[in-house]
């Protein structure tokens, strides 16, 4: 038991940390927010070089197969910068066709993720936008040898800029254990989609598709027809807890510009770094956010050991969202007027935060999960146990 | 990083869960409830006597004074366990610490292997009536008489001074130097004439608070010094260096397993609880509001488990702590009062009753922990005085 990084982790994550400083300045987030494209290319095209897209994909894929923390650590690396690159969403989806996806799917997809030539995110949520097998409705139907697939799916990150997503429908009715539900690779270039781009806090690509008889060949089905909740459920656990570190790595920056700022604001002839008020402001945000990491990294590495992590995830996230919201809006509060004018860069760390806690299960739902799995199944229940989610 | 514990070390943590289960009879868990007996009671201490043989006490202190040269992890799984059944283990709080630390060759061979046997125990001597979070500005003096140090002051809240051999003195060697620097620490044996204890009684003396509630105690003291006579030999460190001394085991009485169990022990008790009972009518366990706040404040227990691991690997790789012990001090005890204080608003009126009182849930130790767990947030540094510690050495901002 070392709960600290070790000094391997430490390396990529300070070399990914250098890499941000030099080439992705606030400027560059807060032009992409301007941009149709929704991300920078230049950026893209720099980090596919160094290797990231790939590190936690396996080696025989062209990955660097590393485990996925070190994945979670450069994404939190990229929160903290705020890069505008779909790098979450390309994870998320792609991680998901490494551990579910046939080796055809695999070898088609992941040597392109990993050379940073393929674009991929996720689509599972719909208009009742809960984490849950009984509000996937898009409907599927198998004919011959293609899905067709009708509905809607919404909020889709990224949508415009990717090449591939992987999306979850409703093959049959809502069975036991979840079954019904059927998980697709679907191009976004495929006859039948329409778009509409959401406008959001973040400023971020976000999208309502409309699908009308999409065809896609049973071979991009992951897995078998009906049987795609599993696997679902663990690209958004995987997601989730990638999406914490990307959240963290935002957060902490944020309550760093307020101590700074603190630092050098003089108010009643000191610096307000001074006054206990401010001090003891930015100690909360420092033990929150550090919580916030440390739940983090223990659901990360939970996904790598393969003991079960899906509690871990939603601690994480419960957690993260309340308490990352609660930093931000802190540095918000430290900056005073200067903070939410459109020229000082804080907004660009604040908006993205907020809307990030809405992403990938709210704070209720994520707890509402822990309770299942604290209050419904016999026996004591002990911190540090392994506890099995109910499903 | 690595969450979790070593298959040796889940070992060992078996094997006292084992020894607890086959030597904790219902005569040492009666001594154990009586809060004016404890862990001092007969059995119990005969039992702490198999635990000692064991090797469990001190264990990772060196082997020349009785320890086991173990690892400090192994030490935390010991404590934990034990402490789940109100037995401490990690060797006099602060004291064999700092003894190790900054003890003569001499002082480390007259405490520690007494310390492992049981034998020696020491109160902590710090508080002052006019000195509590403000701690340098203690005025207790130990004036220099040859071979000896002459004392005289008052010192509160000496917790164990009624039973424990020794007194971990804080006192003022040098009134004329800046504050923190006219500070000694001596090691005193309780018996030496001129020491007076004289109990204080807490809000949990009446009725006795359950095993396991958070700061349960009934009885504290405050211990007056009258021309007290000591040879210049219990110094423990080099003479005005007392504060750094005392910051070296204070650091490790801040974090470890017991503040880490004395934090969370009610998110496993309600949850458990919930799951076996209710209140007639209620249905406690289905109400979404219930679910919430346990998940909540399962999840910041968590937290804190992950704060007290981080510090023990901060200890265990033999790095130094910034702010990291001040951060898990300021966000395990408050946790401890939300938690305490959900339970209470799920509850409702039962949540007030105390221990014997008719209807009262699991011994009334949820209400007992509502006069405690806020203590845990003013006690060995009050979570103000860590926000301070973490804002300044952690963060590095100014002295106000």
């Amino acid at each position: 038991m070392n709960v600290l990084p070790a000094e391997e982790e430490l390396m990529v994550k300070n070399a990914a940390r250098e890499f941000l400083d030099a080439e992705c300045p606030p400027s560059l987030a807060r032009a992409v927010e301007q941009d149709e494209r929704g991300y920078s290319l230049e950026l893209w095209e720099k980090m596919a070089s160094l290797g990231w897209f790939g590190i936690s994909l396996p080696e025989a894929y062209g990955g660097g197969g590393l485990p996925v923390t070190y994945l979670g650590l450069i994404i939190e690396e990229c929160g903290r910068a705020i890069a505008p690159v779909p790098i979450h969403s390309t994870a998320t989806a792609s991680l998901a066709v490494a551990r579910f996806g046939s080796s055809e799917q695999q070898a088609d997809i992941l040597p392109r993720v990993a050379r940073g030539e393929l674009i991929m995110t996720w689509a599972v949520q719909e208009q009742d936008p809960r984490l849950r097998a009984d509000a996937i409705r898009c409907r599927g139907e198998v004919d011959g040898d293609h899905l067709v697939i009708t509905g809607i799916k919404h909020f889709v990150d990224n949508f415009s800029a990717a090449e591939l997503m992987v999306m979850a429908v409703r093959t049959a009715a809502p069975g036991a254990d979840n079954a019904g539900v059927t998980l697709a690779i679907v191009p976004t270039n495929a006859a039948g989609i329409s778009e509409t781009r959401l406008t959001t806090l973040a400023k971020d690509s976000q999208s309502k598709l409309e699908l009308d008889g999409v065809r896609v060949p049973l071979g991009n089905v992951i897995g078998e027809v009906n049987q795609g909740w599993p696997a679902t459920q663990s690209m958004l656990d995987t997601g989730t807890a990638l999406l914490c570190a990307q959240i963290v790595g935002a957060a902490r920056k944020d309550a760093e510009m307020a101590i700074e700022y603190a630092k050098n604001r003089v108010a009643f002839g000191r610096p307000i770094a001074g006054f206990q008020s401010i001090q003891h402001l930015c100690a909360d945000m420092v033990v929150w956010c550090d919580g916030a990491q440390l739940l983090t990294y223990e659901a990360l590495w939970k996904i790598d050991e393969g003991l079960p992590y899906a509690v871990e995830v939603s601690q994480a996230k419960a957690f993260t969202n309340d308490k990352c919201q609660a930093t931000v809006r802190s540095s918000q509060q430290i900056h005073g007027g200067i903070g939410f004018m459109m020229e000082f860069d804080l907004h660009l760390w604040y908006r993205r935060v907020t809307a990030w806690t809405m992403r990938m299960g709210t704070s209720f739902e994520h707890r509402a999960r822990v309770a299942g799995a604290l209050l419904d199944q016999p026996g004591k229940v002990r911190l540090g146990m392994n506890l099995e989610p109910v499903s | 990083m690595e969450f979790a514990f070593t298959l040796e070390q889940e070992a060992l943590r078996s094997e006292v869960q084992q020894f607890i289960a086959e030597n904790v009879t219902d005569e040492i868990l009666a001594e154990l409830e009586d809060t004016g007996i404890r862990r001092r009671g007969p059995r119990t201490r005969e039992m702490y006597h198999k635990i000692a043989e064991r090797g469990w006490i001190g264990m990772s202190w060196p082997r020349e004074y009785g320890g086991q040269d173990g690892s400090r992890i192994d030490q935390y799984i010991v404590e934990e366990e034990f402490a789940r059944i109100g037995i401490t283990v990690g060797g006099a709080g602060s004291g064999g610490p700092a003894i190790l630390a900054a003890g003569t060759e001499e002082q480390k061979e007259e405490f520690i292997p007494g310390i492992i046997r049981g034998e020696i125990s020491f109160a902590l001597g710090f508080t002052e009536p006019q000195a509590g979070a403000d701690l340098a500005g203690l005025q207790c003096r130990a004036v220099r008489d040859g071979d000896e140090y002459v004392i005289n002051g008052q010192k509160m809240y000496t917790t164990a001074a009624h039973y424990a051999t020794h007194i971990y003195l804080m006192a003022r060697t040098d009134p004329d130097a800046p504050r923190h620097r006219g500070i000694s620490i001596f090691l005193i044996p309780m018996d030496t004439p001129g020491i007076t204890v004289r109990p204080l009684w807490t809000i949990q003396n009446n009725p006795p608070a359950p095993l396991g509630t958070t700061y349960g105690d009934g009885r504290t003291n405050e211990t007056f010094f009258e021309n007290v006579r000591v040879p210049a030999s219990c110094m423990l460190g080099e003479e005005n260096q007392g504060w750094y001394v005392g910051a070296m085991g204070l650091n490790l009485d801040r974090v470890g397993a017991s503040r880490y169990l004395i934090s969370i022990q009610r998110d496993e008790d309600i949850v458990n609880w919930v799951k076996e009972n209710d209140i007639e009518g209620y249905g406690m366990r289905a109400d979404p509001t219930v679910r919430d706040r346990l998940a909540d404040m399962w999840i910041e227990g968590q937290v804190c488990r992950l704060m007290t691991l981080r510090s023990m690997s901060i200890v265990e790789s033999d790095g130094t702590f910034t702010y990291e012990g001040s951060a898990e001090k300021v966000f395990a005890p408050e946790h401890g009062v939300r938690t305490t204080e959900t339970i209470a608003q799920i509850l409702g009126p039962y949540g007030q009753l105390l221990n014997g009182s008719e209807d009262a849930i699991a011994d009334g130790v949820f209400a007992h922990n509502l006069m405690g767990a806020f203590q845990s947030g003013i006690n060995h540094g009050s979570v103000q005085v860590m926000r301070d510690q973490v804002a300044r050495r952690g963060l590095g901002m100014p002295r106000v």
